[in-house]
């Protein structure tokens, strides 16, 4: 991977480098287990940006099996992530970002989908970094993505929250404006449907994702960043709640998400939704009572 | 009431319920587990044939289907009769609608017939849980399918290079929602617990359904609707000594997902067995009848189909009934009481007492059904007379050619032993995927 311009623009003076292909995920994660960090304290003033990225209809294909969508259909509202976090990772394993990559957890993300984006139609995926800040068990920090089309125009954008246990606060991080408020769904007592999240599913989205992050695909990997074992990727949560509301909603919306309890794999779960003033709520809930996933979709 | 029209024009003439053939329904794995699909529908139809008369006639069209069926069965109904002794220039087709497959037959031929399209038809249904299909697994498929597309064999030989040890595991259908992972039984278990159907009643019901079903046997009621199969000569799922003190024994399974506080209620005895079985019906415009002096049973009236927003929508899955029925009764101008027989399938006991107590709550019919004052209740002596799924087991598709006939000489007898006037029944099948079928025939 190389970085084939680079160029300072906006007030901001954020200095954008195209990349001329996506950047290799098990390499980056490679790199960033066994390089040693700098650790700066301060995000880094850059954006990575891929132009004339093309959605490939097999791609699609792959991750719609995964994830419970309908193959030839609207490109699914979680499926430019597939495009941006290779640009994300490149961005959080530089030697110079504040937090390491090996362990971090999906806290939130946030989708906003103006249009759904057209297999093959060229697009502009642009990267960086926010509102890096103290969480009460370490740091966590904003990954933005924006996906425009030919005409300039944004027709998805998405913030993703990741958190790093024990990582300390970074200095500046108490300037980082406040996020707004997790999403508050409401749904009744009964679940609609009873999710059986296979054994085999981290490895399974990390083959079509590219996110491979140990705490997925390998149960002593899992614990030794802190987790009871093997668990899904929050996205192929997300992804797969999506897929259960597939055809209820319009092609414009905002879909948010908070990652609570992980997921372990396998594992079952409660799925509920109800449908609101203006789009859906739903959780995910284990077998126990503890939330999972909590979701708004609301439609414009 | 949403959009269902008050009265509806009259039909061109009213098909005749003419009579029926079925085998015996076999519990899973039994006595049927080396026949086919395609073998017990043939068996069924060529009993049906022999029955009438009818060998190496042509009739109007054979409608029928499965619900567990190969892809290599994808002509099922036309392969059977090619096999059968109706003439191989009878047309066919095959349909569809899990339980509710060959009420929905009965329906099409029906309109068929009343339309003057045809003249006769042959509805059917079938089902094996024990010859099912198995399936390699989603992993296994896709690296086959892979190997399929390759063009040189270093292609086919890479695809297949991608097989691993869990992919050899196969896939046996379940009985189990796809949108909602949950099976029918866990399902049922909601709604029982959403309308307190208690486990007293849910056995009364099945109980009734054993004894009424012995004693149709008893009086030889099926001794012109079956034809005996492979050694069976009634269901063997029948236990005629059913009571409630003896079912009450029984462990209940299905602990309702989301009523940490409800007992589960539903066990092996009311809830149906996987069973396989073959049904058909003969139905006909009154002409063709008459001109083969057959007897005409009953008339087929009017039915409808609905389907309920159970993924998403807060409905039960198997309570599509309970809006059909209404509509279908309005649109008729009847009431629930308007009826001799009630013939109500038996998926579990659970499925048909929440429907009951459904008509019966003001707020149900208020709400969902629009209506100033609930169906109401029944003359419950009236249901399932000669038994139902409960006791004759059930085979998906082939469950609505059991009822069509069995109402239908229900009410044939009826009218025959008064003399005169007009005997009427309403039939109700719940069906997988939120439908349900709904029916009513007269003599």
């Amino acid at each position: 991977m190389t970085a084939t311009d680079t160029e300072r623009s906006g007030a901001g003076g954020t200095r954008t480098e195209t990349l001329d292909s996506a950047p290799t995920l098990g390499v980056l994660y490679g790199r960033a287990l066994l390089t040693a960090r700098s650790g700066g304290s301060t995000l880094p003033d850059r954006r990575l940006e891929l132009v004339n990225v093309r959605i490939d209809p097999d791609a699609v294909a792959d991750y719609n099996h995964v994830c419970g969508f309908s193959v030839g259909g609207d490109v699914p509202p979680t499926y430019p992530h597939m495009l941006a976090f290779p640009l994300q990772m490149r961005l959080m394993t530089d030697r110079e970002f504040p937090l390491p990559a090996p362990g971090m957890v999906h806290l939130r993300n946030v989708i906003s989908q103006v249009r759904p984006p057209g297999v093959g139609e060229p697009l502009r995926v642009a990267v960086h970094a926010d509102r890096l800040a103290a969480h009460p068990k370490g740091a966590q920090v904003d990954l933005v993505t924006t996906v425009t089309d030919e005409d300039g125009s944004t027709i998805w954008d998405s913030r993703s929250t990741y958190f790093v246990r024990g990582a300390p606060a970074p200095a500046g991080a108490d300037d980082a404006p406040a996020a707004p408020p997790e999403p508050d769904p409401h749904v009744g007592r009964l679940p609609h449907a009873i999710w059986t999240v296979p054994g085999d599913i981290g490895r399974r989205y990390a083959a079509v994702s590219g996110d491979v992050n140990p705490i997925h695909v390998n149960g002593l990997a899992a614990k030794a960043f802190g987790m009871p074992g093997t668990i899904a990727h929050g996205m192929w949560t997300k992804a797969r709640a999506l897929a259960a509301l597939a055809g209820r909603h319009g092609p414009a919306f905002t879909v948010d998400v908070v990652f609570k309890a992980p997921v372990r794999a396998p594992s079952k779960a409660y799925f509920h939704t109800a449908a609101v003033d203006g789009g859906w709520d739903a959780k995910l809930v284990s077998t126990k009572g503890r939330d999972h996933l909590l979701l708004t979709l609301r439609e414009g | 009431m949403p959009s269902a029209p008050s009265s509806r024009p009259t039909p061109p003439r009213r098909a005749a319920i003419v009579g029926a053939n079925r085998i015996p329904f076999a519990r899973s794995n039994g006595a049927y587990a080396r026949a086919s699909n395609q073998d017990m529908l043939t068996a069924a139809l060529d009993g049906l044939v022999a029955r009438f008369g009818m060998a190496g006639e042509q009739v109007g069209e054979v409608v029928s289907g499965a619900v567990l069926k190969k892809s290599s069965d994808f002509n099922l109904t036309r392969e059977a009769v090619l096999g059968s002794r109706l003439a191989a220039s009878t047309p066919t087709y095959d349909v569809q609608q899990a339980c509710g497959t060959s009420l929905q037959t009965t329906l099409l031929i029906a309109n068929k017939i009343a339309l003057g399209q045809i003249e006769s038809g042959i509805a059917a249904g079938v089902d094996t849980t024990s010859d099912a299909p198995i399936e390699v697994n989603e992993g296994l498929r896709s690296v086959l399918l892979a190997a399929n597309r390759a063009k040189s064999t270093a292609g086919v030989l890479k695809a297949l290079a991608g097989l691993r040890p869990g992919q050899i595991v196969p896939e046996i259908p379940a009985n189990r929602e796809p949108r909602t992972g949950m099976s029918m039984g866990e399902h049922a278990a909601q709604t029982a617990a959403a309308w307190g159907i208690t486990r007293q009643a849910q056995d009364e019901i099945a109980a009734a359904s054993h004894q009424n079903l012995a004693k149709a046997y008893d009086r030889g009621f099926f001794d012109d609707l079956m034809t005996p199969y492979l050694g069976l000569t009634k269901d063997n799922n029948l236990r005629p000594d059913s009571t409630v003190e003896g079912l009450a024994k029984l462990k209940p399974v299905f602990k309702p997902a989301g009523y940490p506080d409800t007992e589960a209620t539903m066990t092996a005895a009311n809830s149906t067995p996987l069973t396989d079985g073959a049904a058909t019906v003969l139905l006909a415009s009154d002409e063709w009848a008459a001109e083969r002096q057959l007897p005409v049973l009953a008339h087929f009236v009017d039915a409808e189909t609905s389907a309920v927003d159970y993924v998403h929508g807060d409905e039960g899955l198997l309570m599509a009934p309970a809006y059909a029925v209404p509509r279908l009764l309005e649109r008729n101008g009847l009431t629930l009481q308007d009826f001799d027989f009630y013939e109500f399938h038996e998926a579990f006991a659970s499925t048909i007492l929440a429907t009951f107590a459904a008509w019966e709550d003001p707020i149900f019919c208020k709400e969902k059904l629009g209506y100033d004052e609930p169906l109401g209740s029944f003359d419950r002596s009236k249901l399932n007379v000669v038994g139902s799924s409960l006791a004759t087991g059930h085979p998906f598709a082939a469950t609505g050619a059991r009822i069509v006939p069995t109402l239908a000489k229900l009410l044939h007898e009826k009218t025959d032993q008064e003399g005169s006037g007009t005997a009427r029944g309403l039939i109700s099948i719940c069906a997988a995927g939120g439908q349900g079928v709904v029916a009513i025939l007269e003599a």
